[in-house]
């Protein structure tokens, strides 16, 4: 267990671009330098000698938030949880700042965001932590102290911005995954009459995908031999113009093809963004909803859909 | 050298190679001439072998539509690939007032019908 996490940090803090010199640049921006160090390894014992203390701080903060239940919820979490941040509190008074620092942060903000928890809740949570310690600092820390809580605020917040990333960079990371699993639904061509094709459209459309719905009818109309394909777009919520651009290259190319191509179901949002868009609508042959865009289908095709007479019920058995 | 075979009152060229310049340039008068001396109603020029259509193709294929359609034939280009058809729309060379068919069995019904229409009309 332990060198494969040690191994997922290693490529957070890669893909985080966390290397020796963005944590130099990193410190600069938090005026972070050497005198900094001395005066914290000079806090260290005030804060040693309360570390237990001040982990409940952080902690009881939390269970006074809702927010912070799952994370409270789960007892081997919430112990791991203290463990880290009591080493973290000491090693924030450490004098070692280096990429195991970071990385020890790493670890730190991936168990918060594994945990769900949210960044509000964090930093009201940590907030209270460097209050404590100011007060601890304050009332024993002498003639420097408040220079020395000053290098101690410098630090946190290096830290903060660590955490952060992580949060934020896990909560994107989930929604990449969405993206990859909507991208991945496939948009299936069916046959729906004899020389017929029907394209339903759902979710978003990227550029990406955009190519995958060119690629796929294209190739359907080939091998069905279809002469009109009827692109249902009423499941999509946004089409921006890059997508509509594409989508007319696709409707053009279908042409050239010798096949026809009926655009459905535009919903009012997407039909005004297209016309705000400016986008020359006339290439579109647009109807307004599926059954409507089948039918003209039907016409161009020919066929002629009759109802027999007394026939309308459902015939039981 | 493209052959150009008659069914009937449609004249069919098909592409089986690519053509360079010259050859698309002969094809254009080939065509255009045969169509008076057969008293063809329609053209079909198949393209189904071409992986590359570039501008100066489809400026031929336009010419042909369009001087056949003087002499009184109407043109369908037929067996666009996919591919080609996606570069086509990319570099922006449109058939836009030119009629594309799958295949020549469709290019043929798609004749078939207009000179039904233009009949029954």
């Amino acid at each position: 267990m332990e060198p494969a996490r040690h191994a997922t940090e290693q490529t957070l803090m890669r893909e985080l671009g966390l290397d020796t010199q963005n944590i130099d640049r990193r410190k600069r921006h938090f005026t972070f330098g050497p005198d900094d160090v001395v005066k914290l390894v000079a806090l260290r014992p005030i804060v040693a000698a309360h570390a237990a203390e001040l982990v409940d701080v952080f902690f009881d903060q939390l269970v006074a938030i809702d927010e912070a239940k799952t994370l409270l919820s789960n007892h081997e979490l919430t112990d791991r949880a203290r463990t880290m941040k009591r080493e973290h509190l000491l090693a924030m008074v450490g004098g070692t700042y280096d990429a195991s620092y970071v990385e020890q942060r790493l670890r730190l903000g991936l168990l918060y965001a594994r945990a769900g928890l949210d960044t509000r809740v964090f930093l009201g949570a940590f907030q209270a932590l460097v209050r404590s310690v100011g007060v601890r600092v304050m009332r024993e820390g002498g003639a420097e102290a408040f220079d020395r809580f000053t290098s101690f605020e410098k630090l946190a917040f290096f830290d903060v911005s660590i955490i952060l990333d992580v949060l934020v960079y896990e909560r994107e990371r989930t929604i990449r995954q969405q993206q990859e699993a909507i991208r991945e639904l496939s948009t299936p061509v069916l046959q729906l009459r004899n020389r017929l094709l029907l394209l339903p459209i759902i979710g978003v459309i990227d550029t990406h995908r955009a190519q995958l719905i060119t690629d796929g009818l294209l190739r359907s109309i080939r091998a069905n031999r279809a002469r009109v394909a009827v692109m249902d777009v009423t499941g999509v919520a946004t089409i921006d113009s890059k997508v509509a651009h594409h989508l007319l290259q696709t409707v053009s190319a279908a042409r050239l093809m010798g096949a026809h191509v009926i655009v459905t179901g535009l919903s009012s949002d997407v039909a005004q963004s297209l016309v705000a868009i400016g986008l020359d609508v006339g290439r579109f042959n647009t109807v307004g909803d599926l059954q409507g865009g089948l039918e003209e289908a039907e016409r161009i095709l020919g066929f002629e859909i009759v109802q027999r007479q007394g026939d309308h019920g459902v015939r039981v058995g | 050298m493209v052959p150009v075979l008659k069914f009937g009152d449609v004249l069919v060229a098909s592409i089986l190679a690519a053509l360079s310049d010259e050859d698309l340039d002969e094809l254009r008068c080939e065509v255009v001439e045969s169509v008076g001396r057969f008293r063809a109603r329609g053209v079909i020029i198949d393209v189904t072998a071409l992986d590359v259509l570039d501008s100066f193709a489809t400026r031929t294929l336009r010419g042909i539509a369009h001087a056949a359609q003087l002499r009184g034939a109407d043109t369908i280009v037929v067996g666009i690939q996919p591919d080609v058809a996606v570069a086509m729309v990319q570099l922006g060379l449109g058939l836009e007032d030119i009629t594309t068919a799958l295949d020549v069995e469709d290019g043929m019904t798609l004749l078939d019908e207009r000179r039904r229409s233009r009949h029954g009309s």
